[in-house]
This record gives C-alpha cells, sequence and structure tokens, in this order.
C-alpha cells in the first residue's frame, strides 16, 4: 500500500469511527467529557480547593488514558461482534494504519473535552512555552501508549464483556493509585513506591512540574522523560510481538 | 488455467480443540483462477476454518496455502492487497447508513474518492440496495445487512473474493440478485470462494465445488463431475401405489409421502419410469441434485465415520 492510500485508510478510519458516530449520537461527546470533569469536581471538594490544579493536569491525563478505554471496547467490539477486524486484515489495510487510525478516532471524541481541560488550564494562569510544550508531549505519549495497551487487549478479549472487567483496573492502575490528581508526597511510602511502576506517575510529575506544582529538576524532568518514552516503546513492542491481528 | 488458491496437506487444530481434534486435516485442494468455488458441507465441517485460513485471518498448524502464489504464512501483505472478504456472520457497522458502509470501505482499501462513490452507486444498484442507500444500518433487515456486506465487497478492485455464507437470510428475490452479482463479478475474471448451506445456490454458482467433512475434501470437481462419481446419478420420485419389493432391485429406496423415492443408474431408472408408466403411476425422473449427493456422501460418511478414501472408494 502506497503511503498515499495509507493517509486516506487512515483518515477513513478517523471518519469511520470518530466523526459518523458522533454525528449520529451527539451524548458520546459528553460521556468522555463527564469522567474527567468528575474527577476535578471530586478533588475540588474533598481537598477544599488545595488541588484542584492537579484535578486540572489530571484531567488531561485521565481524558487521553480514555482513549485507551474507548478505543479497547471499540475494536473489541468490532472484531468479536461484527467481524470487522477480520473484514480489514483480508484487505490492504495493515495493523498500524488500523490501530493508529481507531486510535486517532477515539482521540475525536476526547477533544471536546481537552478544549475545556485547555480553558481551565488557561484560566488557572498555567499557560507557559515550556509548560505546552511538556503537556502536549506528556498527552502524546500518554495516548500512544494507552492505544498500544488497547490494541493488545482488545486482540485477546473473547467478549466485549471482557473489556467491562479489564478497563476498571486499567484505570485503578493508571488513574487512582498513581498520583494523576495529587502529588506523590500525599501517598504513604509504600504507595510511591508501587506508583513508581505506573507511566501515569512520571506523566502527573512532568505535567505538575511544568506548571510549577511541584519541583522537577531538570536530571528528575529527564528520567521521568526516559522512563515515560520506555514505557510507550515497550508498550508498541508488546504489541508488536503479542497483538494478534492473525488469529493463532 | 492458472490456479488462485493451493492448500496442501493443510492442518489446522484450534489452541483449545481437544486433543487429536482437527479442524482441518490433510486439507488439499486447488481453486483455479475466475470463477466460482463452492465449498459445502455440514456446520464444523472446516469450510470457514479454510477460508479463514486462505484469506490470512488464521495461521494453519501445518501444511502450505498459496493464494495468488503467495504463501499465507510471510506473505500476507501480498495477498491482501488482492483479495476481500465477507466473514461469516459479518454485520456492518450499525452507525453507517449503506452508501457510507460500501463507500468508507472502498476508500478503507486506498480507493480515491471518485472511483470509490462510481463502485458504491454500481454495486448499490446491483444489488438493489440504492433506494435504501441513505438509510442507517441499524434500521435494516438482517436480509439487507447481508445484502449490503456483499456489495461492500462486490464494489472493491479485488481479486480474490471469499464469501462466507453470504445469502443466509436473504428472501429468494434477494438472494438471486446476490447470485447475479457474483456471476457478474466471476465473468469479470475474478475468482470467488463460496461457503453456503444452500445446495441449490452451490449448484447455481459454482463452476466447481469442493465437499467437506470432517476438515478433509470428501469430493471435488464440476456439479457434473460429482453427479458422474455418485453411485446412482438419477433420482425417481413414484407417486402412487407401486409395490416396493419390485423396485429395491433396481436401486436404492425411500418411502415418502404417498410413494417412493429412489435412486437408480441410467438403465433401471429407464425401467422403473417403464414399469411405472405401465400402472398408469405418476412419476418424475432428472439428475440427482447437489443435495442428494450431500446427503449420500455425507450420511454415508456418519455412519460408517469413513475416511474420504473409503467414501470415494463407494461413489
Amino acid at each position: 500500500m502506497s503511503e498515499r492510500n495509507r493517509l486516506r485508510s487512515l483518515f477513513t478510519l478517523v471518519w469511520l469511527n470518530g466523526v459518523v458516530p458522533i454525528r449520529d449520537q451527539p451524548l458520546y461527546i459528553l460521556n468522555l467529557i463527564a469522567s474527567p470533569l468528575s474527577f476535578l469536581f471530586f478533588i475540588g471538594i474533598v481537598s477544599h480547593g488545595t488541588y484542584l490544579a492537579y484535578g486540572i493536569t489530571g484531567g488531561m491525563i485521565l481524558t487521553m488514558l480514555s482513549v485507551g478505554t474507548s478505543l479497547q471496547s471499540d475494536l473489541t467490539h468490532y472484531r468479536t461482534d461484527l467481524k470487522f477486524q477480520d473484514v480489514v486484515v483480508a484487505s490492504p489495510v495493515e495493523a498500524p494504519t488500523y490501530v493508529a487510525g481507531m486510535a486517532l478516532s477515539e482521540l475525536v471524541y476526547s477533544l471536546p473535552g481537552l478544549a475545556v481541560f485547555v480553558v481551565i488550564f488557561a484560566l488557572a494562569d498555567f499557560v507557559s512555552l515550556v509548560s505546552v510544550a511538556v503537556l502536549a508531549g506528556v498527552l502524546v505519549l500518554v495516548w500512544a501508549f494507552a492505544s498500544a495497551l488497547a490494541f493488545t487487549l482488545a486482540t485477546y478479549f473473547r467478549d466485549v464483556r471482557e473489556t467491562f472487567l479489564f478497563s476498571p483496573l486499567i484505570s485503578l492502575a493508571l488513574t487512582v493509585l498513581p498520583p494523576v490528581y495529587y502529588p506523590i508526597s500525599a501517598l504513604p511510602a509504600w504507595a510511591q513506591l508501587a506508583a513508581r511502576f505506573s507511566p501515569t506517575t512520571y506523566a502527573a510529575g512532568l505535567v505538575q512540574g511544568s506548571v510549577g506544582l511541584q519541583p522537577l529538576p531538570i536530571g528528575d524532568a529527564l528520567v521521568d522523560w526516559g522512563v515515560l518514552v520506555a514505557f510507550t516503546a515497550a508498550l508498541f513492542l508488546l504489541a508488536a510481538l503479542k497483538a494478534r491481528w492473525k488469529e493463532p | 488455467m492458472s490456479i488462485a488458491i493451493r492448500a496442501e496437506k493443510l492442518r489446522k487444530v484450534y489452541p483449545k480443540s481437544p486433543p487429536g481434534v482437527a479442524a482441518l486435516d490433510d486439507f488439499s485442494l486447488e481453486v483455479r483462477s475466475g470463477g466460482v468455488y463452492g465449498l459445502i458441507g455440514r456446520n464444523g465441517a472446516g469450510k470457514t476454518t479454510f477460508v479463514r485460513i486462505a484469506a490470512t485471518q488464521l495461521e494453519p498448524t501445518s501444511g502450505t496455502t498459496t493464494v495468488l502464489g503467495y504463501d499465507v504464512q510471510g506473505q500476507e501483505r501480498q495477498i491482501r492487497a488482492r483479495i476481500a472478504c465477507v466473514p461469516q456472520e459479518s454485520r456492518p457497522l450499525y452507525f453507517l447508513n449503506v452508501e457510507e458502509v460500501v463507500y468508507l470501505y472502498l476508500k478503507l482499501r486506498g480507493l480515491d474518492s471518485t472511483e470509490a462513490r462510481r463502485r458504491t452507486r454500481d454495486a448499490l444498484e446491483e444489488l438493489s440496495l440504492s433506494e435504501y442507500r441513505k438509510r442507517s444500518v441499524s434500521r435494516l433487515s438482517g436480509g439487507l445487512r447481508r445484502r449490503t456486506m456483499c456489495a461492500m465487497v462486490l464494489a472493491s478492485d479485488a481479486d480474490v473474493l471469499f464469501l462466507d455464507e453470504p445469502t443466509t437470510g436473504l428472501d429468494p428475490i434477494a438472494r438471486r440478485e446476490v447470485w447475479e452479482a457474483i456471476r457478474r463479478a466471476s465473468r469479470e475474471n475474478r475468482t470467488i470462494v463460496l461457503t453456503t448451506h444452500y445446495l441449490d445456490e452451490a449448484e447455481a454458482l459454482s463452476t466447481r465445488l469442493a465437499l467437506i467433512e470432517k476438515g478433509r475434501v470428501m469430493l471435488e470437481g464440476t456439479p457434473a463431475d460429482l453427479r458422474a462419481r455418485v453411485r446412482f446419478p438419477y433420482r425417481v420420485t413414484i407417486q402412487g401405489s407401486f409395490p416396493r419389493e419390485e423396485l429395491e432391485p433396481l436401486g436404492q429406496v425411500s418411502a415418502i409421502e404417498g410413494g417412493y423415492l429412489v435412486f437408480a443408474r441410467e438403465t433401471e431408472a429407464r425401467e422403473i419410469a417403464r414399469r411405472a408408466l405401465e400402472r398408469g403411476v405418476r412419476l418424475s425422473m432428472g439428475p440427482v441434485s447437489l443435495e442428494d449427493i450431500f446427503l449420500d456422501v455425507v450420511g454415508r460418511s456418519i455412519e460408517s465415520d469413513s475416511s474420504p478414501e473409503e467414501v470415494e472408494a463407494e461413489t
């Protein structure tokens, strides 16, 4: 498949799974805004406003992670119920194009949610060249690893209901236990150690540091970037080696 | 004539199958380029497993399969560029409308907008779907959804089309419209692999066909070849009073409502017809149908649990 055709396939998937369903049912957008905004509201109330700023940065990370959760459900549903993956496999479309297109299509749903957070981000006076660059880089990496993980898992699920089992666990491991919505110092020592195994800890650390919520020495920032990139690369490798594009 | 698909000693054991149970075993087949190749067999016979392996959706356990000269293991990319498939039990994405299903599939395959629009329009027209083109899939009947899936792959630029039970759930008129579209595609020198439970469909469409049972090819050839290879190539239906003992030596007799069904060789069939006419009993006579062959071969396979070689020898 030529590069031009690959791009055509990619944008077709974005249109097909991102734009058309929203045209058909606009409530999808509200659904994806609701979750991170609820967290923001909850954190703000419980912490009496102390962690509200963390809720803003955390909400953006959660919005990108939601892409993975939705992607996982969609890919599983399309594969097991509609046999859409089989239709695509028996066509010139390659697995990376399919995953990238589907992951971008999920981003379409998240854009309104992200836009809301960007406005709040700006109102909170977090905008600087560094913070915007860090935020953009982190969000792209979170989107990438969440999508790679979602694709790998989706090729193993036998039924879309199995995604309902895994999504809360993944959410717990990536957004609740790691310090996405609060500073890592708020966690007990053992939990801080456990949080180090989650890539979102490093993502949150970078964003929180870039907007001045936490001190982030350059050395720590480099380590955080390194771990985040390595984690993303590892999940891409996992997808390349273990995802079942062709059934065994 | 070149070979579009070749399977040699293909074996497939699903990872979680009980020990010793193979979905395909020593499965060998050649599908020539152009025309419709029908695969018939009972549920679980191995038709879909073969289609999925040839369509590069499923890994075989052993053996080789080539499609258009490329190996399904290692040369998938070359194969996928030239195939299209309607998987069994597949459904179009429910939030699209009929036109979008076909058009976006073609765009997904890399066709430009103009070409995709033209092919979409033609395919919808051909399968009498034009009046539904703006209707959401979620509001279509099961038959129309299936027809939309067929339109999708028939509109494609693929050289080999895999249609796994494409007409399940269609009414007789819609089935014939799909048949006509399949015939037209085969006239364009495309190769179509069709699995079906409708034996009249297999007979009406297939240039060659294979009867698959227990993961093996039991019979293979043109519909005429298959007829020629059965023990009794004629079926005679007698309606009225006729002594069964007189029929028994002439063929394989079974009682039906109001008479008998006899499978016989040509000479014996003529003899039965002569005697029936003498008695003034109503009768009809003709070559056996694919269904008769199917029931004969599969029935004996079940009874004797015989190997394909044994059944072949008997027929």
